[in-house]
């Protein structure tokens, strides 16, 4: 699959690595060239993930990292309305199958839940729960 | 009516006051201390330090018996989300948000947001106030933005000035709804009057024929 993903923190990078053992194609969005550094940097370098920078909130930077190809989405940047907001452009805009959104305040699921975007919290991602949902929704 | 502002800034801060004038009861939410306790010292007690995006936040202000939510922020995914969670966590009837990049007013539009006005076009609008040489305002969107509410200004030396309405074949589906004279007196379409020049028009048009509508109208002899 096609898995885009905006931020490269300790969540974004996370999930890329996994996601990439798993043999699915990563796009990584991610504003700030410094900030890359929790990224296996063999996968990049051999071609196996692509990193843009660009702010991945906006329909350029979507554009760029090729979301009309995309068959997940995954905003998983440290700020919650930010990942909220590139997640609905993913899901209203270039209406992307598959979109996630990581959330940390707890009382914002309900919202998302009602768009049809699924939720991910640290605790997902620490229990693998999350890459296994993904391959079975695939 | 009870109204939470969202962002107590360049924005914020004076409709927060203008509103306080017509009447309204508001709260005023910001993530800065500075700005609030500006607001405090101006306005009372009407301000809280909160983050625009936070359930609790928005809870404190007393969103739950807001009749409308106006999100004013500089970050539009503060302004969406403040919007959205007034909208499923607290039943705010009613949310209004400023959108700073005019990408994010179509996105505002799809995620719910009941009134999204785009800043830029705020901008233009005044722009074209101040300037004569660019007499089209856009008013209002309408209709999911398939229609707007326009005021072209008439140029002296233009083809329509001498005519009367009838005479100008308009663009599919739009329609004059008001012409003001240059003395600012209202003139009836439907009377079919003579085009003056410096007459104000105001039409509503299908924003894909508001270019044509205004050149027609503003073609100069």
């Amino acid at each position: 699959m096609n898995v885009i993903i905006v931020g490269a923190g300790n969540l974004g990078s996370s999930l890329a690595r996994k996601l990439s053992d798993q043999g699915h194609r990563i796009t990584v969005i991610e504003k700030d060239p410094k900030a890359v550094s929790l990224l296996p940097r063999g996968r990049v370098d051999s071609g196996a993930m692509t990193i843009i920078h660009r702010d991945g909130a906006t329909g350029a930077g979507m554009l760029e990292a090729g979301i009309s190809d995309a068959d997940v989405f995954i905003a998983a940047t440290g700020k919650d309305s930010l990942n909220g907001l590139a997640a609905q452009r993913a899901k209203l805009i270039f209406r992307v199958e598959n979109v996630m959104t990581v959330v940390r305040d707890e009382g914002a699921r309900t919202l998302y839940d009602s768009l049809g975007i699924s939720t991910i919290n640290k605790a997902d991602l620490a229990s693998d729960e999350l890459v296994n949902m993904l391959t079975e929704e695939a | 009516m009870y109204l939470v502002i969202v962002g107590g800034g360049k924005v914020g801060a004076p409709l927060a006051s203008a509103l306080i004038n017509e009447g309204h009861e508001v709260f005023v939410l910001d993530n800065d201390a500075e700005v609030v306790a500006n607001l405090q010292r101006e306005l009372g007690m009407i301000a809280t330090i909160g983050e625009a995006a936070s359930v609790r936040a928005l809870q404190d202000a007393g969103a739950a018996r807001a009749g409308a939510l106006i999100a004013v922020t500089d970050s539009d995914e503060d302004n969406l989300a403040a919007c959205q969670l007034a909208r499923t966590n607290f039943d705010v009837p009613r949310t209004i948000a400023i959108a700073n990049s005019p990408e994010n007013a179509e996105l505002f539009d799809l995620a719910g947001v009941d009134l999204a006005v785009s800043a830029t076009d705020l901008v233009l609008a005044n722009l074209a106030t101040a300037l004569p040489a660019h007499p089209l305002i856009k008013l209002m969107p309408l209709a999911d933005r398939s229609l707007e509410l326009v005021a072209i200004k008439l140029p002296a030396a233009g083809t329509a000035i001498g005519r009367t309405l009838s005479e100008i074949t308009l663009p599919y589906g739009s329609k004059i709804v008001l012409m003001i004279t240059s003395e600012g007196h209202s003139k009836d379409p439907d009377s079919d009057p003579p085009i003056e020049a410096e007459d104000q028009i105001i039409a509503l048009s299908p924003a894909n024929s508001t270019a044509e509508l205004w050149d027609l109208l503003t073609e100069l002899r």
